[in-house]
């Protein structure tokens, strides 16, 4: 897949250390900000795509996230770094799929599945992405296709590989 | 902004009363969309839907016995799993009802489902399928739960025993695509 010059590895272009904000009582990540991270790791993927704040200005559409499947791994505390690696699992040309799992200092620490929908914010329905759009998302799709997936990939909750 | 996550209930402690009749499903939970959740387009950010249904959990679990004193006796609950479902947009100021149902559970873990709905016209803005482990915090390592806070998860399940299984409960993500 050379010719889209999409690399066949996994997109890892986010880090964040873990900020005060995040934590609960016994200053651990909370929860919740998991989703507050995979969303913040995800954006960065859709950045990638041209699917971000700057398409919905210019197109006046966005990606929406109707499902999230997180697991918890691990905790993470106070001065972890957070790194995340992300694949596209699957994608049509209306919705898209990422999985990603998030390390901290290096130690899996949870995982993420999502799935997306293209939305025309004026109509506020489902709408096919426009075509360069679709083939970025195809190229990164492709170039992603024979990485390995996690055996949990589409297990409904309490199923385990 | 707030120095760490807090909840709303943080420090309350609820007397289970065995007389009690259980709501099925539970409603434990009311707030309104709060400016700090909002996105520059002013509708709520997705990553704090998590966060209600995080304020209805603990809400939930102090309903059976799980709050400060107890954790600090050295147990508590971890989320092992959570599926959200995004189903509709919430704008600032808007109502929201939160409700609680026991799918199951065994001696260690819990299957919750919850809904987050609007609360004038009901609609379902939200559902968080989520898997429960008890855990002993100073081993690491998940341990039974005591017969007391048992014997209150049973009558929480015999009173909802007969709502319905949500259709999305179980269900695996994907991309269905028509035949």
């Amino acid at each position: 897949m050379a010719e889209t010059g999409v690399p066949s590895e996994p997109f890892t272009a986010y880090r964040q250390p873990v900020r005060a904000e995040w934590l609960d009582y016994n200053g651990h990540v909370n929860d919740a900000s998991y989703a507050t991270v995979f969303s913040g790791a995800h954006e960065l993927v859709l950045e990638d795509l041209g699917l971000s704040a700057d398409y919905r200005a210019s197109h006046q559409a966005s990606m929406f996230t109707v499902e999230t499947h997180l697991r918890y791994v691990a905790e993470c505390s106070r001065g972890q770094t957070l790194t995340a690696s992300t694949i596209l699992v699957e994608a049509d040309d209306k919705r898209l799929r990422l999985h990603s799992e998030l390390y901290a200092d290096g130690v899996l620490a949870a995982t993420a599945e999502s799935l997306y929908l293209h939305v025309d914010t004026t109509t506020g329905r489902v709408a096919p992405l426009p075509a360069d759009r679709r083939a970025r998302v195809e190229a990164m799709r492709a170039a992603q296709a024979g990485l390995p997936r996690p055996a949990h990939l589409g297990l409904g909750v309490g199923t385990r590989p | 902004m707030n120095e760490r996550v807090t909840t709303p209930y943080e420090g309350h402690h609820v007397d289970w009363d065995p007389d009690a009749e259980i709501e099925a499903p539970l409603r434990l939970h009311r707030t309104t969309a709060r400016p700090e959740w909002m996105d520059y387009n002013e509708h709520m950010s997705e990553s704090c839907y998590l966060l209600v249904f995080g304020d209805s959990a603990d809400a939930f679990f102090r309903f059976v016995g799980i709050d400060e004193a107890y954790r600090a006796a050295g147990h508590s609950l971890y989320t092992s799993e959570t599926h959200l479902h995004h189903r509709h947009e919430v704008a600032l100021g808007e109502p929201l009802e939160l409700t609680v149902q026991l799918l199951d559970h065994d001696r260690r873990r819990l299957h919750l489902f919850h809904e987050m709905r609007h609360g004038e016209s009901g609609v379902v803005l939200a559902s968080a399928e989520q898997l429960l482990v008890h855990v002993d915090m100073q081993e690491g390592r998940s341990a039974d739960l005591p017969d007391e806070l048992l014997g209150r998860l049973e009558a929480i399940t015999a009173a909802h025993a007969h709502l319905a299984r949500p259709d999305v409960v179980g269900r695996p993500m994907g991309i269905r695509r028509r035949a």
